[in-house]
């Protein structure tokens, strides 16, 4: 491919949409390091507000967040919270977590507010989290969550989320078991019953969350031929994940997952937002494939915010 | 594509460009180029990412048979001593040994240091049950280490589990952790060491090595964590990091963060990714008469 210059760059960026067919030569082999506008945004899926409960993170702090991740061009960011990881009042934990997007981040934190399935009545938090705090989607976190996808509410969660249209983000690790704190142990999430619950419900919008796809290749197989369910990148390791993950890399075997089924998650603020974007640099990735991960996949998703 | 061809620009999203991490002069203190079935095929591929995210230099760790038979003689032995040849402006080795036999630990440092390519040692486990870097069998080898003036890389973690459920109680049985490195680097003060993986843990890492000047903190292969290196920073000083990449197990991307999200100076950050390691490889590399420029 041969280099374009950055004005002729810019140009095609700023046509939007269109941009991702025309824009599809490089920036440039040693490009100036001052921000354009037109360069696209990034929507990330995965971000936690709060204390972790173990380490006083750099980040937890949500101004601080919010400014850290715009100086990265995050234009949106999918917020759930770690208070859903320990806490038994998840009503108090979504209703904090409403109201620190909206003090924050209006119009740029999305809250994912949380349902324990171990706890009694967790249904009517998925309807207040719904009707009450008016929100996309709802995350859950097995495992530090007292349960496995082989529950029998699972089935009937991902049906209520389907029928209200609502997104399910189901977190496969929030960090490295080997260096829990000795206090917890947290085993590794079951993947196969979810994929069953997924399958049987039509209109289903799952996301996997920080997941190391340490499963079966006939179950990602599955997973993407029977299902419309979408992965963050959060967990993507090794030099090219991603473009490995998605077949760009000569020599290497074929797509895994579809581009279109990958959308940018960071892990922030427990992980760098640095590196997710590094990520997207490190892997030859063209034009098209940049802008789907970075938000066209998560904007057919989520249409608005 | 190639290499150096990207479809943004690094700096619309607040991360350094190609050129600027060129200037960094990152030598990649953990490089696993060659553990492969395939290593040479492994290699050549690697090369893209090395030439895409600007690392100056890269280490392999395992020059001179494998991690995992580090005194049996490698079918690939040859072909990478070429490739080291080929490729000296950027890569260089260290040997890894086994301290269950420190007799021919020290016969294979003689063999791929002394009179061979490589610029250091590298510790990973034992064949030997309980034969971890703090035992005497290891001293030998640190004195022809420090004979050599050449610095030893210890793989360490602290793996939870056990009974009780502890750090470190899930560890190998010849695995190392930072604990053992520091008793080690006390007895042998003059040698420069490397606790690798942070020790596993990095806040329990820190700690273990905090009071051993000689021992110096690398981060590769553990997952990033926002905030890692300002804490290292602070009760090590910056002089005592190293930077490594692990891959292409661990991607570039994943270790370069863990750097960027450090709120330091460009000046501390050039320690970080390379010249902290040049300080410690300057001996000998001055002895076998290669270039290195501080």
């Amino acid at each position: 491919m041969k280099p374009i210059d950055r004005r002729s760059f810019l140009k095609n960026s700023l046509l939007g949409a269109a941009a991702v067919s025309v824009a599809a030569q490089p920036v440039a082999r040693s490009a100036p390091a001052t921000a354009s506008s037109g360069s696209p945004g990034i929507i990330d899926t995965n971000v936690n507000l709060f204390d972790w409960p173990f380490r006083k993170l750099k980040y937890r702090d949500t101004k601080a967040l919010v400014a850290k991740l715009k100086k990265h061009r995050i234009i949106e960011a999918w917020a759930g919270s770690f208070e859903a990881l320990l806490l038994k009042d998840m009503n108090g934990v979504n209703t904090r977590l409403a109201a620190e997007c909206r003090e924050h981040g209006p119009g740029f934190l999305v809250p994912f507010g949380s349902v324990n399935l171990a706890w009694p009545d967790w249904e009517e938090d998925v309807r207040r989290c719904h009707e009450v705090h008016k929100m996309p989607g709802l995350r859950i976190y097995p495992g530090y969550q007292p349960f496995d996808l082989d529950h029998p509410a699972m089935e009937s969660l991902v049906k209520m989320t389907a029928e209200r249209g609502l997104i399910l983000q189901v977190v496969f690790g929030m960090e490295d078991p080997r260096v829990h704190h000795p206090i917890i142990n947290v085993g590794p999430v079951t993947f196969a019953p979810l994929l069953n619950a997924v399958v049987s419900t039509q209109n289903a919008k799952v996301e996997l969350v920080h997941f190391a796809a340490p499963i079966r290749g006939e179950d990602l197989a599955q997973l993407m031929t029977k299902t419309n369910a979408v992965l963050d990148i959060s967990r993507v390791e090794g030099n090219g994940g991603i473009g490995r993950m998605i077949g760009s890399i000569t020599g290497l075997p074929s797509a895994r997952v579809p581009v279109e089924r990958i959308v940018f998650g960071s892990h922030a603020p427990y992980f760098p937002v640095e590196t997710a974007i590094l990520k997207l640099i490190e892997s030859p990735l063209d034009a098209q494939q940049l802008h789907a991960i970075m938000q066209g996949n998560a904007r057919r998703l989520l249409p608005r915010a | 594509m190639s290499p150096r061809e990207f479809f943004i620009n690094p700096a619309d999203y607040g991360l350094p460009t190609r050129d600027e991490l060129v200037g960094y002069r990152i030598w990649d203190n953990h490089f696993h180029g060659f553990a492969s079935t395939n290593p040479i095929e492994q290699y050549e591929r690697n090369n893209f990412f090395v030439e895409r995210m600007g690392i100056e230099r890269s280490i392999a760790q395992e020059v001179g048979g494998t991690l995992e038979k580090p005194l049996a003689p490698y079918a690939f032995d040859a072909e990478i001593l070429k490739i080291l040849e080929r490729d000296k402006d950027r890569l260089s080795g260290r040997t890894p040994i086994d301290p269950a036999y420190p007799e021919e630990s020290c016969a294979k440092i003689e063999k791929w240091i002394r009179d061979g390519p490589c610029i250091g040692i590298k510790y990973w486990l034992s064949t030997e049950k309980g034969i971890t870097c703090s035992h005497p069998n290891n001293d030998p080898i640190m004195r022809l280490a420090a004979e050599l003036q050449v610095h030893v890389y210890v793989h360490t973690w602290l793996k939870v589990g056990g009974t009780p459920r502890l750090p470190g109680g899930d560890n190998g049985e010849s695995e190392s952790t930072p604990m053992d490195l520091a008793k080690l680097a006390q007895r042998f003060p003059q040698v420069s060491l490397i606790c690798g993986h942070s020790g596993g843990d990095w806040e329990l890492g820190v700690r273990a090595i905090r009071p051993h000047k000689n021992v110096l903190l690398e981060f590769s292969g553990s997952d990033p964590h926002s905030g890692m290196v300002e804490y290292a920073i602070r009760e090590l000083g910056v002089d005592r990091l190293v930077w490594g990449g692990h891959g292409p197990s661990r991607s570039y991307a994943t270790e370069l963060g863990k750097v960027l999200d450090a709120d330091i100076s460009k000046s501390d950050r050039m320690k970080i990714f390379g010249g902290n390691l040049r300080r410690i490889c300057a001996p000998i590399f001055r002895k076998k008469g290669l270039k290195i420029e501080l």
